[in-house]
């Protein structure tokens, strides 16, 4: 479970994904993982990166693609990068 | 700025792109072009310029098909380049330095010898010495199914156009399927084309309304036949390794010039399927294996992370989601003539793609994951030749020991 602290942040990150895979808010868990729901697959992965990119400037590459694989990864990727 | 030239075979038409063509990106977006118009014979791709030849075949190109043209290779560019991420090669084997006593093409040594002959384009016959040659390598391979106490398996050439659907490749490959259909089960048709076809510069001259609706295709790859006869239930036991060898078919348009490129070739594969551990294990111990015969052979070639030729709507992010994963890993082989290297085989992952597409799963209830060796044995052996010649004097001697 994320902290009170990152409730905002992580709703943001559900809403971003659910956005990007075209699926309802709900099934978006917080500790949701690739491969959790059909559309979390390669190509729906790389949709998520992209918009990440896009909303907080993350850079797309090797190692964010192989890394970012969750919700809580993304979340603590985020507070790394830019929540600190 | 794009312009316009006549050449004597054809109009040429050179295109600046829009965006910045990288390095990388080169040869992927070259033989993406060869889907781009059929009047395309050639493409010559550098980053900054892009020059199609095009064969007008009867019709002409006015100065709407050329704009139509630059227009769907704009897009193709846009499509493939802007944003592109640039894959991280890694490398595991690397032995490309290896002396050789052969730097020619062999392509017309192999022709006078009968060792090829072209039916058509990508496909080709091949003789005595490349079989026995052929035969040598898949022994090899088999060896390494052995080790792993693999099953054998025997797979069909064609397989259901609905099994392509479920493992997405009529989105992923569209470019380069083959397709297979037969007369309509009705007696006028049949009657019909017995009486009037024939074929008119290599096409069949019969109305495609003749023909049956497409239920089956030409398959492309040896492991996906494993794949559907383990869909919709439980893995007996959690894992599964078989080994097959069968024909497969990738039609590549224009660049179906030479031996290196067949529409119609042979792969022997091993495939694991199990938990991601057991595939991911399994997948460097085949590497792991092979490594000591490739180098004992003397052949030049280097083992590492590459992607597969999605088409253009999916390549960016396909390509770039398989090369973070390693995904895949191709054995390239040096051909010296032109100081090029061909994939010759390959190392490959899936993660759960088949297990959650086709419903294959493990006993915790999750989907099983897949993976597998895959060996061209048409190329290793073409492969082969492109260094050590035909003069089997040159031939390092456990290979002419191995054919004797």
């Amino acid at each position: 479970m994320p902290s009170q602290i990152d409730q905002p942040l992580v709703e943001e990150i559900q809403a971003l994904l659910a956005d990007a895979m075209k699926v309802p808010i709900e099934m978006v868990t917080a500790d949701l993982t690739f491969g959790d729901l059909p559309q979390w697959d390669s190509l729906g992965h790389m949709e998520i990166l992209m918009r990440l990119e896009e909303k907080y400037g993350v850079e797309v590459n090797a190692e964010t693609i192989a890394r970012l694989v969750s919700i809580p990864e993304i979340l603590q990727f985020l507070k790394e990068n830019e929540h600190e | 700025m794009n312009t316009n030239k006549k050449s004597s075979s054809g109009v040429q038409v050179e295109i600046q792109p829009e965006v910045l063509i990288p390095d990388y990106m080169v040869g992927e977006i070259r033989s993406k072009l060869a889907y781009v118009d059929e009047s395309i014979t050639q493409a010559d791709v550098s980053p900054d310029r892009i020059v199609l030849h095009l064969n007008p075949r009867g019709q002409e190109i006015n100065a709407s098909r050329k704009a139509e043209i630059i227009s769907k290779t704009q897009q193709v560019v846009n499509s493939m380049a802007r944003g592109a991420f640039k894959p991280k090669i890694q490398v595991l084997e690397d032995q490309l330095d290896r002396q050789l006593p052969y730097h020619d093409d062999p392509m017309p040594e192999l022709a006078a010898a009968r060792e090829v002959s072209q039916e058509a384009e990508g496909i080709f016959t091949i003789g005595p010495l490349l079989s026995r040659l052929i035969d040598f390598f898949d022994r090899q391979f088999i060896d390494l199914a052995s080790s792993f106490e693999a099953e054998p398996r025997r797979f069909p050439t064609l397989i259901p156009a609905q099994f392509m659907e479920r493992v997405h490749y009529f989105r992923a490959f569209p470019h380069s399927l083959s397709f297979v259909t037969h007369l309509r089960e009705n007696l006028e048709v049949i009657d019909r084309f017995s009486e009037t076809a024939a074929c008119d510069r290599g096409n069949l001259n019969s109305p495609m309304e003749s023909f049956a609706r497409i239920r089956t295709l030409l398959s492309p790859a040896v492991c996906y036949h494993h794949y559907l006869s383990l869909a919709d239930k439980p893995l007996v036991g959690g894992k599964s390794i078989t080994t097959a060898v069968g024909s497969c078919f990738r039609y590549e348009a224009i660049n179906l010039t030479s031996l290196e490129r067949l529409w119609n070739f042979t792969m022997r594969e091993v495939i694991f399927v199990g938990s991601k551990e057991f595939v991911l294990e399994n997948r460097e111990l085949a590497r792991q294996r092979m490594e000591p015969f490739f180098k004992e052979l003397g052949f030049a070639y280097r083992v590492e992370s590459a992607n597969d030729p999605f088409f253009i709507g999916e390549f960016r992010k396909q390509a770039a989601f398989q090369s973070a994963f390693q995904l895949k890993f191709e054995i390239r082989a040096l051909l010296p003539y032109r100081n090029s290297t061909l994939a010759v085989g390959s190392y490959n992952y899936h993660q759960d793609f088949f297990g959650r597409n086709l419903n294959i799963t493990l006993p915790d209830g999750t989907p099983a994951h897949t993976g597998c060796a895959a060996f061209g044995l048409e190329r290793m052996a073409f492969a082969f030749v492109y260094q050590y010649g035909l003069d089997q004097a040159q031939w390092p001697a456990n290979v002419r020991e191995a054919l004797e």
